[in-house]
């Protein structure tokens, strides 16, 4: 404590001059703790000194330039359905936060799913060649299913190698099977939300550890936070805590984060929306808000909120083999005029009111 | 918040400051309150002495009174005034942002703040070619969505090259770090250090309320004062340095509760001179 009141005082630049004799008796502590503060100003100084040695806790500057350098260099993770990659210009990316929000059953965590297979796609054919981390609070990850989505995307990797017959596609594919899919994601079940925040706390260690991995999934952050919580000042400073500590996460390991949430109704004047649980302020949690719904039978897409892309909206769907493209109507097939009833006598079309 | 040291000022010495201490008196602030004729009473020290060595002490570390003419008058020499590049939005701010001044977005999640932001620093690095600072604490710079913006500004690559390197970004996460970076900041701007670019006219930061709500609310008043602390220290950035400052927040009602108005500490301003 006496090294962070020491810090809140004044800059640590001009305390270095003092020493350790004069220190104790002005501030009133003793000779151990006057030491120790004198060392984290030393630290301070130092780390301030040797300020692009790397040190990761002294604060990086960089220009606009190199970020653009680094942002141009680094990929997507893509979701395999173009549509949405292209309105996300390019896929998931990486060093932000996505949201998806959507009603149940609209395939969210099918996506989840689909970008923790994604991310570990090798370099020779478009992907990152990273590791996921899947940390599920609501219990529905599936593995029958991840398995089928992986099968696919190494089919798909296949018939690429195939079609183009280049020497790295071939040795890609030598790690890039089921087996390699399953065993480079790493799952945690998190029950309430004392887990789950103990988990986004030690996943720097982890991260540290395993230096492979690009895309971490929290599939379900409202869950724990919504049934139970009696304190609502407390759960809105829990949740922006944890924003901080996942952007800080994403950005300190270049990895992408994806968080799924539910949906819940504002009730408004004269009538009720559908908008994203867990209040306003965790709206400005993520960085990139994407908003899944329906549409009669068909599942839509809709960008909420980028900070480099224009809102839209895109129809997906979710096939046997994982998140993919609507595919456009098989042209019809029957000639008009031949119906399988044939009809005896011509029928008059009602107009329709 | 300055203590009492011997060599603070010539006729301080050190039995004058143990005898003080001995009555309470350690700071700065304590002995200029305090009445001269009962110090010198209690501590049995000459009552000339006390009243020089005050005399010199108000003289270091008070702030001086100027009067309203001579005020304007450095202002209109020292004040700039930053076009934000959008017209709409210079009518809005009587033509533009004014140095030396703080201007705080609010909005709604999506509303565009960080859009702003990014047209303000694209415009004052572009066209008046200053240098900008943009503490980003949310995520949200985009570094290919400036280059965007800069490129409807001008065709051309070197231009371009060249705004892009006048804007420095800082990613701070946490409230401890972006007042080190606001600290280093000022250090910087202070010693005339020229810090590897040059002085930095603008500072925007994305956003203040990223780091402050985790803190704020409940019964810990923690929250509360590194708030005021980091709203001190972009006031004294835009006063001091003549920036213009540009931090954002979230449109949210808190509500803060019972608390007690912070006290302001007088002897505090003493260091800024």
């Amino acid at each position: 404590m006496a090294g962070s009141t020491a810090q809140r005082r004044r800059p640590p630049a001009s305390r270095s001059g003092e020493d350790a004799t004069t220190l104790p008796r002005e501030i009133g502590i003793s000779k151990e703790e006057a030491l120790e503060t004198l060392q984290v100003i030393r630290q301070e100084c130092d780390s301030n000194a040797v300020r692009t040695g790397g040190d990761p806790t002294a604060l990086r500057k960089c220009t606009a330039l190199e970020l653009l350098e680094q942002e141009q260099a680094q990929g997507f993770v893509i979701t395999f359905c173009s549509a949405l990659d292209d309105m996300l210009g390019g896929g998931v990316q990486l060093t932000k936060i996505t949201e998806i929000c959507g009603a149940p059953g609209v395939g969210k965590t099918q996506l989840c799913m689909q970008l923790a297979v994604d991310v570990q796609i090798p370099e020779c054919f478009g992907g990152l060649a990273g590791e996921a981390v899947y940390i599920d609070t609501e219990g529905s990850f599936m593995v029958e299913r991840v398995v089928d989505i992986a099968t696919a995307c190494v089919q798909h990797c296949q018939l690429i190698a195939e079609a183009q017959q280049e020497e790295d596609h071939h040795k890609a594919l030598e790690t890039f099977s089921l087996e390699g899919i399953l065993s480079h994601m790493y799952y945690f079940r998190c029950h309430d939300y004392t887990e789950l925040l103990a988990q986004i706390y030690l996943l720097p260690d982890f991260l540290s550890e395993h230096s492979k991995v690009r895309l971490v999934a929290v599939d379900g952050i409202a869950f724990p936070f919504r049934h139970d919580f009696e304190d609502l000042s407390l759960r809105t400073r829990l949740l922006n805590g944890l924003a901080q500590q996942l952007i800080s996460i994403a950005n300190d390991h270049k990895l992408a984060v994806i968080l799924t949430n539910q949906m819940t109704t504002r009730i408004g004047q004269s009538q009720s929306t559908l908008v994203p649980a867990l209040g306003e302020s965790w709206g400005h949690a993520a960085t990139i808000r994407l908003i899944l719904h329906w549409d009669n039978n068909q599942r839509l897409a809709t960008l909420y909120k980028s900070p480099s892309q224009k809102e839209s909206t895109v129809p997906y769907c979710v096939t046997p083999h994982g998140f993919r493209d609507v595919q456009p109507p098989p042209p019809s097939q029957t000639p008009e005029g031949s119906e399988m009833n044939p009809r005896k006598r011509p029928r008059i079309e009602e107009d329709k009111q | 918040m300055v203590i009492l040291h011997a060599g603070l000022c010539p006729g301080l010495t050190a039995e004058m400051i143990q005898l003080l201490k001995a009555n309470g008196i350690q700071t700065v602030v304590d002995f200029i309150s305090s009445d001269l004729e009962e110090v010198a009473q209690k501590c049995s020290l000459s009552y000339k002495a006390l009243v020089a060595v005050r005399r010199v002490l108000l003289a270091q570390f008070s702030a001086f009174p100027i009067n309203g003419a001579d005020l304007y008058e450095e202002l209109k020499s020292s004040m700039a005034i930053l076009s934000t590049g959008s017209k709409s939005l210079d009518k809005l701010l009587d033509s533009g942002l004014y140095t030396g001044e703080v201007l705080e977005l609010m909005g709604a999640p999506g509303s565009g703040k960080t859009q702003v932001c990014l047209s303000i620093a694209a415009s004052v690095s572009h066209s008046l070619k200053q240098n900008v600072l943009f503490i980003d604490s949310t995520g949200g710079f985009t570094a290919s969505r400036l280059l965007q913006l800069v490129q409807s500004r001008t065709e051309e690559e070197e231009e371009q090259v060249e705004a892009l390197q006048r804007i420095q970004v800082a990613h701070v996460f946490d409230i401890y770090k972006m007042l080190a970076a606001l600290q280093e900041l000022r250090h910087c701007m202070s010693q005339q250090v020229v810090c590897s670019v040059g002085p930095v006219k603008l500072l925007v930061v994305d956003s203040v309320s990223a780091v402050v709500c985790p803190l704020l609310g409940g019964r810990q008043s923690e929250g509360l004062a590194l708030m005021m602390q980091l709203a001190r220290e972009l006031k004294t950035l835009a006063r001091e340095f003549g920036l213009a400052t540009v931090p954002t927040g979230i449109q949210v009602e808190l509500d803060i509760g019972g608390y007690e108005a912070l006290e302001e500490r007088p002897g505090a301003s003493g260091e800024e001179l």
